[in-house]
């Protein structure tokens, strides 16, 4: 019994001493490098093929070009249509973000925060909208769009960019200034602040990590949106977003995977310049809203 | 600087009334304690009187002026919370001077102002630091000095120790005091539920229970003449010891009996209506002989400057004695007490009665003869 015992204590101790916390670490970094590989492999393909020529991204040569071109990069941009695009896209997102934030952060402050009729009902009918697939409501949406003399404008894809998510956020700021304590606005409307410049000057800059996460999800949102710019743009090619633009490069006969890959490289650029520069505050702001 | 005059102030949230009826009238410069247990609404008072709190009945006036429909910041009040609710994202001295800013005072202005708080208060080296960078006691002096800048002609105290730690509270509680020195002539009202903050700090005590006034006066006031049995028991540390009396007039003479039977004569117009006696702990003295009565010793509290004996009676109740430091006394031993200070009496009630005094003890002897 004793025996038995005792190596049943060294099989522990061997065990521990083959998993010790060096190796353990050795072994999870080789595990999620290997994850991380499968992860960005896609990725990879897509930028190494945008320096290929189209004969040489199926001719079965590794991830590094063997003659290097920026041919796709230029046929893209200009021939493409794709620099048009890119500042077509631009104009959408950064519109959008814009009214979307504004919208978002001053509506869940008033749901957050002030009791009115019907708060609950509101809430509940916002909630509802989520459960409604994007593509249903395109059709609607264009119509509004038209009525109001935006249904072929850059004016009106933006507006109508702005509601994809625009119920989530508001949610998010409205469950982060519920949080906050009644004493910072008591103590700004003792100091004779009115409302509108306590929500400015107190009440939004405390709110940043929702700020960011609103900016970036938008901002991706906006920029990698599809359906909806297909559908307002299909009328009117010189508004394509790079999204609906990249999707011509397949034509009936051909497609130009050079171009597209070197297209799709160009659009994400800009998302991770953003992500880069506004991981830290992004990644708080939705542990902020996990935490709840 | 201005008084404040409440009254028939009452406040109702839907049909639970907070506050019922409350008048109360603090003089120019004033430093008034409204104390009371949790839920006794000394806070929302203090909210009604900020303007936080909407007032549903009565009147609240500051320096003559009713104020009741009046904004808060037009009140001529400045309020320091208890979570000290410094805006995180602004330095001290942004915090100090935002309501200055906001309302367009000239710059020049609020520097002048803010590095004149911050001189009163000792923060001058923290003008640049944000709160979370902060001590609890420094945050509430920056809460103090956010007050300070408007230049109210009332401040308003809503728990401002209550966050803070022993040794930073009884600290802290100090300079409050100092403050109310170096701002002279300033009203001041403090919300506490801390019978020794009230005592040390006010010039008046407000008692509060389920939204009534319960007393009103000077500390040594409430402390030697408690109105009822509810001040009494909240004002003063360690807790006045109250026992049950039996009123038995003995051939016209009025008398007590304690619950173990035995008596002691009473003098004094009210004296027939005692029902329960209230003795503080420095107001029983050990005897040889004819005390009142004789308990054991349960646990000796040894304070330093004083020691404080638990002593249970034979009719099962605790009651505390103030002995000098250095006093032999252990668990266990028997000791007799007699009523040897100031002794409260109050009836049926619990109101306090006047002019009652303790007389000799009737002893068994006289009792059977």
């Amino acid at each position: 019994m004793a025996d038995v015992a005792l190596s049943h204590s060294s099989a522990i101790t061997s065990r521990q001493s083959f998993l010790n916390p060096r190796r353990r670490r050795l072994i999870t970094s080789v595990v999620l490098a290997a994850i991380c590989i499968v992860w960005v492999y896609p990725l990879v393909w897509m930028v190494s093929a945008s320096f290929k020529s189209n004969s040489e991204i199926f001719a079965g040569g590794g991830l590094i070009p063997e003659n290097p071109t920026f041919e796709n990069f230029v046929r893209a941009w200009h021939e493409a249509n794709i620099g048009a695009y890119f500042f077509n896209t631009l104009f959408v997102t950064v519109g959008s973000v814009l009214i979307t934030t504004i919208s978002a952060a001053l509506m869940g402050y008033a749901l957050g925060r002030r009791p009115f009729p019907g708060r609950a009902t509101l809430f509940g009918l916002m909630l509802f909208t989520l459960f409604i697939p994007q593509g249903y409501t395109i059709i609607p949406v264009f119509e509004l769009l038209s009525n109001l003399g935006l249904g072929q404008s850059l004016w009106g894809l933006m507006l109508a960019t702005c509601g994809h998510s625009i119920v989530i956020f508001t949610l998010l700021f409205a469950g982060y200034f519920s949080q906050m304590p009644k004493e910072l606005e008591e103590a700004s409307r003792m100091d004779g602040v009115g409302p509108v410049k306590t929500f400015w000057y107190v009440m939004l800059p405390l709110s940043k990590p929702i700020i960011v996460t609103v900016v970036v999800m938008q901002t991706l949102q906006a920029w990698n949106d599809f359906l909806l710019p297909l559908v307002i743009t299909l009328a009117n090619p010189a508004l394509r977003t790079l999204s609906v633009g990249i999707y011509s490069f397949r034509g009936e006969h051909f497609i130009d995977w050079g171009g597209m890959t070197a297209g799709s490289t160009i659009t994400i650029v800009p998302v991770i310049i953003l992500f880069l520069f506004l991981q830290r505050y992004f990644i708080d702001g939705l542990a902020g809203a996990v935490k709840g | 600087m201005a008084g404040v005059k409440l009254t028939g102030v009452a406040k109702k949230f839907g049909a639970v009334e907070v506050i019922r009826g409350v008048d109360i009238e603090i003089g120019e410069g004033e430093f008034c304690v409204f104390v009371g247990p949790s839920g006794c609404g000394k806070s929302t008072l203090l909210r009604m009187i900020a303007g936080l709190e909407e007032i549903t009945a009565g009147s609240v006036e500051i320096g003559g002026r009713r104020v009741n429909d009046i904004d808060p910041s037009e009140r001529g009040t400045a309020m320091v919370f208890q979570t000290y609710a410094l805006y995180p994202h602004m330095t001290v001295s942004q915090n100090m001077g935002f309501g200055l800013r906001m309302n367009g005072v000239p710059k020049p202005e609020i520097a002048k102002r803010v590095a004149e708080a911050a001189r009163i208060l000792q923060i001058e080296p923290l003008l640049d630091r944000k709160p979370k960078q902060l001590s609890g006691g420094q945050r509430q002096r920056v809460a103090i000095g956010r007050a300070i800048v408007r230049d109210p002609q009332v401040f308003l105290f809503d728990e401002p120790l209550s966050n803070l730690d022993a040794e930073l509270r009884v600290a802290t509680r100090l300079e409050i005091a100092k403050l109310h020195g170096q701002l002279q002539g300033s009203t001041m009202i403090y919300v506490t539920h801390d019978q020794v903050e009230a005592m040390t700090l006010a010039d008046r005590i407000v008692v509060l229970r389920d939204g009534r006034v319960e007393q009103m006066g000077e500390p040594m006031e409430l402390y030697e003449r408690p109105a009822n049995l509810f001040v009494a028991g909240f004002i003063g540390s360690p807790k006045m010891n109250f026992i049950k009396l039996r009123a038995t007039g003995d051939g016209g003479q009025p008398a007590a009996e304690l619950p173990d039977g035995s008596r002691f004569a009473l003098s004094g117009p009210e004296a027939n209506g005692a029902a329960t006696l209230g003795v503080r702990a420095d107001g029983l003295k050990p005897v040889d002989r004819d005390g009142v009565f004789t308990g054991e010793i349960t646990v000796v509290e040894q304070l330093g400057d004083a020691v404080f004996v638990y002593v249970r009676t034979p009719w099962g109740q605790e009651i505390v004695a103030r002995f000098e430091p250095g006093a032999k006394v252990r668990v266990g031993e028997r000791i007799s007490f007699a009523l040897g200070g100031r002794t409260h009496f109050f009836d049926a009630d619990g109101r306090g009665l006047t002019g009652v005094t303790p007389g000799n003890t009737i002893s068994e002897a006289r009792l059977s003869a």
